[in-house]
């Protein structure tokens, strides 16, 4: 074989449709467009089944197959040999496709017509160049290479999960030149998903919720693959939709709703790529741009990457503050504390949180507010370790796997938004302080 | 077979691409450079450039059957039609101005729908003395317009 497929895989996008051709037992051929061919990799690709045509009984019954694809960058053409090996209908290949097709039909209006009946699987078996006048490639916008060097190379200098994850954020924009991101933390217990960060919105949506399953974040989670659409698709929209088929479950009192998801109102292009670690899905990185077809193969490919090494990484700053707990500091008696009240209600049903009837938070972070608070209130308990909550019966964290570190930062961000006068920071490995500005006043009901 | 409304279809700024079988089944193809109707309209005419269409042309020559598709794509209205009697005839320059205005009409169609100019006239890019004809009688021809009715034979003239 002369070309490698992952070095043509523009060709793949469809941006210029590509070109199937079968035949029939009496050598009769068929010709049919593709609406896409999904990498696998450089031996297999795959097709998407839609309807049951002509070119499918071909295939069916045996046919040798060949696309003609074209490379929308340099008019390069390509014919392609292949021999059909099954069909899925179900798992990561087919949900990868299915989300990629809702795009598309999507974009050409077809959203009613186009469905994925499954995703036909192929062996490649030779790719040949059409000769023929072809332009010089543009030049790429990014160096993907020279990105995730840069990028993974300010993973390794961070010593903690918060500073990790800030920076992780912030090597998307600068280094791979990403202006929109979410960063979600997997809720193994309760099958969610929770933006810890954010970058490139208005509203930074820390502590907003997803399903595990719904929409193109939810779905990427659950099938654990990256999902990249090419098209704006109410099909895979994660916002106000979701929300509503989860209330709808019956479902609805459990999921953050309060806190609104950040996210561009008609984003073109939308990518979610799992951060997993040993086996476990830790979170769900999103990326999306208001310009179509703006994320490739390429970019897909140094956004797992990358998030391999931030799987890592959160995985070692996780056990290290679990595991390791440095020799508290003296604890300095807290200064009395002047000015009017804040009020501090916390309802024992959801464990939600109000500061001054505005809504906080809600959930296990909820509980752990009110747990350090309580302690400050009672004792005067400035100082407190990831142990110790860990081990607390008022917090009833669902397991060990539950990350606890990450509940921590999002707990000091949401803090940090709303400006209550209420502070964490961190003190050592596994430990952390709280500092209040003014005087509590907790109300449980 | 064809009606007028799919005749004058064929000829305006559609995508051409035709394909064939070789004996052991493998199928080639590639993009035509505009047609034209032949014979008071009973046989289609396609241009195609030797150099990329060596396996096309062979099995054009050992079968007669082909495949040939037509689609716009601002309105993703396709058409196919089979034929049977295919067979190669030398281009004759007469027809060089059907090619030009297929490309113009082509560029026309294409350049709203975001595709750069330069891409389209490099895939469409020929040498005059690179183009052969195959002409054919459409035994049978298929709405290929995505939806429910893909696929579905024309009712015939």
């Amino acid at each position: 074989m002369t070309v490698r497929l992952d070095t043509i895989r523009e060709c793949l996008e469809g941006v210029i449709p590509g070109h199937i051709a079968t035949g029939d037992a009496e050598g009769m051929p068929n010709l049919a467009y593709l609406s896409q061919v999904q990498f696998i990799d450089n031996e297999h690709v795959a097709l998407s089944y839609q309807f049951f045509n002509r070119t499918r009984q071909n295939v069916l019954a045996g046919s040798p197959v060949r696309l003609l694809l074209t490379s929308h960058l340099s008019g390069a053409q390509y014919r392609l040999n292949l021999k059909y090996l099954r069909t899925e209908t179900a798992g990561p290949l087919f949900e990868q496709m299915k989300a990629k097709l809702a795009g598309i039909a999507s974009h050409e209006g077809m959203s009613e017509v186009f469905r994925l009946r499954g995703s036909d699987v192929y062996r490649l078996l030779d790719i040949e160049q059409v000769p023929g006048l072809t332009l010089a490639l543009p030049p790429p916008a990014v160096n993907y290479l020279t990105a995730l060097r840069r990028a993974t190379g300010r993973l390794t200098a961070c010593g903690s999960l918060a500073r990790l994850l800030e920076t992780a954020l912030d090597c998307l924009g600068s280094e791979f030149a990403i202006g929109h991101v979410m960063l979600l933390m997997h809720d193994e217990g309760r099958g969610r998903l929770y933006t810890l960060a954010s970058r490139g919105y208005p509203e930074s949506g820390i502590g907003s919720e997803i399903p595990v399953g719904a929409g193109i974040i939810g779905i990427c989670a659950r099938e654990r693959i990256p999902i990249r659409i090419g098209f704006m698709t109410s099909e895979y929209a994660y916002g106000r939709s979701i929300r509503r088929s989860v209330e709808a479950d019956g479902q609805g009192d459990s999921l953050e709703t309060a806190i609104p998801l950040p996210g561009l109102p008609e984003a073109g292009s939308q990518m979610a790529i799992p951060i997993t670690a040993f086996e476990r899905l830790l979170g769900v990185l999103y990326v999306e741009n208001v310009a179509d077809l703006h994320f490739g193969y390429d970019d897909e490919d140094a956004l797992v990457a990358f998030a391999a090494q931030l799987g890592l990484a959160m995985h070692h700053h996780q056990q290290t503050e679990e595991l390791a707990e440095d020799v508290p500091p003296a604890e300095a008696a807290a200064a009395p504390l002047t000015g009017p009240p804040l009020l501090v209600r916390h309802f024992a049903a959801n464990d939600s949180v109000f500061l001054d009837d505005d809504y906080l938070i809600k959930g296990v972070a909820g509980a752990i507010l009110w747990t350090l608070l309580s302690d400050f209130v009672e004792r005067r308990r400035t100082s407190f370790t990831n142990k110790g909550l860990r081990v607390d019966p008022r917090i009833r964290l669902p397991g060990v796997s539950d990350n606890l570190e990450a509940r921590l930062v999002l707990l000091q961000r949401r803090l940090e938004e709303r400006a209550a006068g209420i502070h964490l920071a961190k003190t050592g490995r596994g430990r952390f302080s709280l500092a209040v500005d003014r005087p509590l006043q907790l109300i449980s009901s | 077979m064809l009606d007028s409304d799919n005749a004058a279809f064929i000829q305006t700024g559609v995508s051409i691409s035709l394909a064939s079988c070789a004996p052991d089944g493998l199928p080639s193809m590639n993009l035509g450079l505009g047609c034209k109707l032949v014979d008071a309209g009973r046989q289609v005419g396609v241009f195609l450039r030797r150099s990329q269409s060596l396996a096309l042309l062979d099995n054009i020559r050992s079968s007669g059957r082909i495949a040939n598709v037509f689609s716009l794509p601002s309105s993703n209205h396709t058409l196919q039609l089979k034929g049977s009697d295919a067979r190669i005839v030398p281009f004759s320059p007469e027809d060089l101005p059907i090619i030009e205005r297929h490309i113009a009409d082509f560029v026309l169609e294409v350049i709203p729908l975001g595709m750069p100019e330069a891409v389209v006239r490099a895939i469409l890019a020929y040498s005059p003395d690179d183009l052969v004809t195959v002409t054919y009688s459409p035994c049978a021809a298929f709405s290929q317009t995505p939806g429910p009715k893909a696929g579905e034979p024309l009712a015939t003239r």
